[in-house]
């Protein structure tokens, strides 16, 4: 790993949310971390600790106050919208706790989706959307309505869409929070085994067995990083 | 959308209706024929019916005679008066017309039995009557030839000649219940005067019809002895004036129902802006999601923006078929064509498509200012 460039790089990062009184609030209070290619990390942390915020930033969904954050080498802390809108589109895929896919629409129109955005023809979206289908077993229900199958399958089609564009990481926020024992295994076998075939996964958690899953545990505390250690299994 | 269908319903039904009305008028105005003028006594309506006596005889003669007006080609004097007919046991009022034999140029009636009124019988002051279709039918019946049969009118007998009819409105509404006679002897035995209630002239060719006007008009004011600072004393109007009146009327119509359904339309705007930015809090954490897989802002306001257009596209293409409907149903009611103006269908699927642009644009780009976290975490 030491001589690997890191996937993702936080450097010093802090972040700060203006207050209605005029102060500002710091959630993050400088973090730096690295994650190289191939890797299984979970992030935990209390309500409140920075984890949310923290997942933000690496999901280009929002920027650091102060620091840097470097994907793939380039620094996106200072990207416009539309560029981190570029980032999310082609480096990261979501999976949510919850609201995952777009109503109304087939499950393959849900894959498709991202690939819409990036411009990528028709039959190359089908193409591949079905193949990201097939990898999370769930091809037969490319032609049902999204609202039409259960939460451990709606699962299984975020996971699709978040392979579909082969982003630099998967970032999983509370993806077993709403399903039960039995499903949230099978979501997170799927992340194992995403993650042998290469896959970077990032799982934001704070359910100790699931993060129990992932090579190496990540805690943030107070807008701090406490540990980050590898996890022995 | 229901104000958007209201608007363009509105404005499809009052143009196809305009344009039917326009299209009967002209039709209409043809079976006379462009090609001549009224000389009617007063210089307004008002004066012609409190009976101005200002065209008489010596008017008409003056015309008949006159060389130096070259694209006059007939003169035909009309007078009128209401009679009393007696006859087979019915008895009824009528409108009777003092008409020389050229008036059939003019009124182009078909000639159902018999023949109209000729110079002869003008000159010798024959008590024959022609009768207009209907007036022929009350007397006499239907299918039966009343020539040659004998009619009281004001206590004198007079022979009919002849029935007429016109299958034209404006025309076989007075042509098809009149009477017809020679002119001498209506003024003679009728109304007791010589003044005229009409004066028809043909010309020869209607593209210099206006200049002919003036020059009629020049010759009758002379003739009345009218200073220059005098007021005519006589209205002159073209079938073609009719016809340039009737479509500024139309026009103007037009212009006020657009209007009327213009405001419609705002309406209806401001009804699919409120139902878009309805939409756009209802799907917030969608938004979010789109946003958290790679949608830019553009491609959110595109979406937002498409919706709207479609909203309004259909509430437009509603309101066409509806208008269509509409017209077509008035244009059987009404017995007028039925017409279809292509580019005010255009002209309508333009402005609903405007519509859900101007009306779209704000909530659509409220939806594109969305922030991705805040959107996503929305309850």
């Amino acid at each position: 790993m030491a001589n690997r460039e890191p996937l993702i790089q936080l450097e010093n990062v802090k972040k700060c949310f203006p207050l209605a009184d005029g102060e500002f609030y710091e959630a993050l209070h400088g973090i730096s971390l690295e994650i190289y290619e191939g890797e299984f990390v979970a992030i935990m942390g209390p309500s409140g600790s920075g984890k949310s915020t923290t997942m933000h930033i690496l999901g280009a969904l929002d920027v650091p106050s102060s620091g840097h954050y470097k994907l793939r080498g380039k620094d996106i802390s200072l990207y416009t919208n539309d560029q981190l809108a570029e980032v999310r589109n082609r480096e990261i895929g979501f999976v949510f706790q919850s609201f995952n896919l777009l109503p109304r629409i087939t499950v393959l129109d849900n894959v498709e989706r991202p690939m819409m955005y990036a411009g990528i023809k028709p039959t190359e979206r089908t193409r591949r959307a079905m193949e990201a289908l097939e990898r999370v077993e769930i091809a037969d229900k490319a032609e049902n309505i999204s609202n039409h199958i259960s939460g451990g399958q709606i699962q299984r089609v975020a996971i699709a869409r978040a392979i579909v564009m082969n982003p630099a990481i998967i970032l999983a926020d509370e993806p077993t929070g709403n399903l039960d024992t039995k499903m949230s295994e099978e979501i997170v076998a799927l992340f194992t085994s995403l993650n042998k075939a290469g896959r970077t996964i990032v799982l934001i958690t704070h359910e100790p067995d699931i993060a129990a899953h992932a090579k190496r545990i990540i805690r943030i505390v107070d807008g701090n990083i406490v540990s980050d250690a590898i996890h022995k299994k | 959308m229901l104000g958007v269908i209201i608007g363009i319903t509105s404005v499809i039904l009052i143009y196809s209706i305009g344009q039917g009305a326009v299209a009967f008028i002209t039709n209409e105005l043809s079976s006379f024929g462009t090609d001549y003028f009224q000389i009617n006594p007063g210089s307004n309506q008002m004066s012609a019916i409190a009976g101005s006596n200002a065209l008489s005889m010596e008017d008409y003669e003056t015309l008949k005679g006159d060389t130096s007006i070259t694209n006059i080609k007939e003169v035909s004097p009309f007078s009128m008066g209401s009679v009393n007919i007696d006859g087979n046991d019915v008895e009824d009022d009528a409108l009777a017309y003092g008409v020389a034999q050229n008036a059939i140029d003019i009124l182009r009636p078909d000639i159902t039995y018999g023949e109209f009124i000729t110079d002869e019988q003008d000159l010798n002051s024959e008590h024959v009557v022609v009768l207009g279709e209907e007036v022929a039918k009350k007397f006499f019946g239907e299918e039966t030839s009343p020539v040659e049969e004998s009619l009281n009118i004001n206590n004198r007998t007079y022979r009919v000649v002849g029935v007429v009819s016109s299958s034209s409105v404006l025309a076989g509404g007075f042509l098809n219940n009149a009477i017809f006679l020679p002119i001498s002897v209506l003024q003679d035995q009728i109304t007791g005067e010589e003044a005229l209630q009409e004066i028809d002239i043909s010309v020869h060719d209607p593209e210099i019809i206006n200049q002919t006007i003036e020059d009629v008009k020049t010759l009758l004011r002379e003739e009345h002895q009218l200073k220059e600072d005098d007021e005519d004393d006589f209205r002159i109007q073209s079938a073609k004036d009719m016809l340039e009146t009737t479509k500024t009327i139309t026009s103007l119509l037009t212009a006020m129902v657009a209007a009327i359904s213009g405001i419609s339309l705002v309406v209806g705007g401001v009804g699919v802006m409120n139902i878009m930015l309805v939409s756009v809090t209802e799907r917030t954490r969608e938004i979010g999601l789109l946003k958290a897989i790679g949608a830019k802002e553009r491609d959110i306001l595109t979406q937002f923006l498409f919706e709207s257009i479609v909203m309004t596209f259909i509430g437009g293409l509603t309101g066409i078929v509806l208008g269509i409907s509409g017209a077509f149903l008035v244009s059987v009611v009404l017995h007028i064509p039925f017409i279809v103006s292509i580019p005010a269908v255009l002209l309508a699927v333009g402005v609903s498509a405007a519509v859900g642009i101007l009306f779209g644009i704000y909530p659509a780009r409220r939806a594109a200012r969305l922030s991705p976290i805040d959107a996503l975490q929305y309850q």
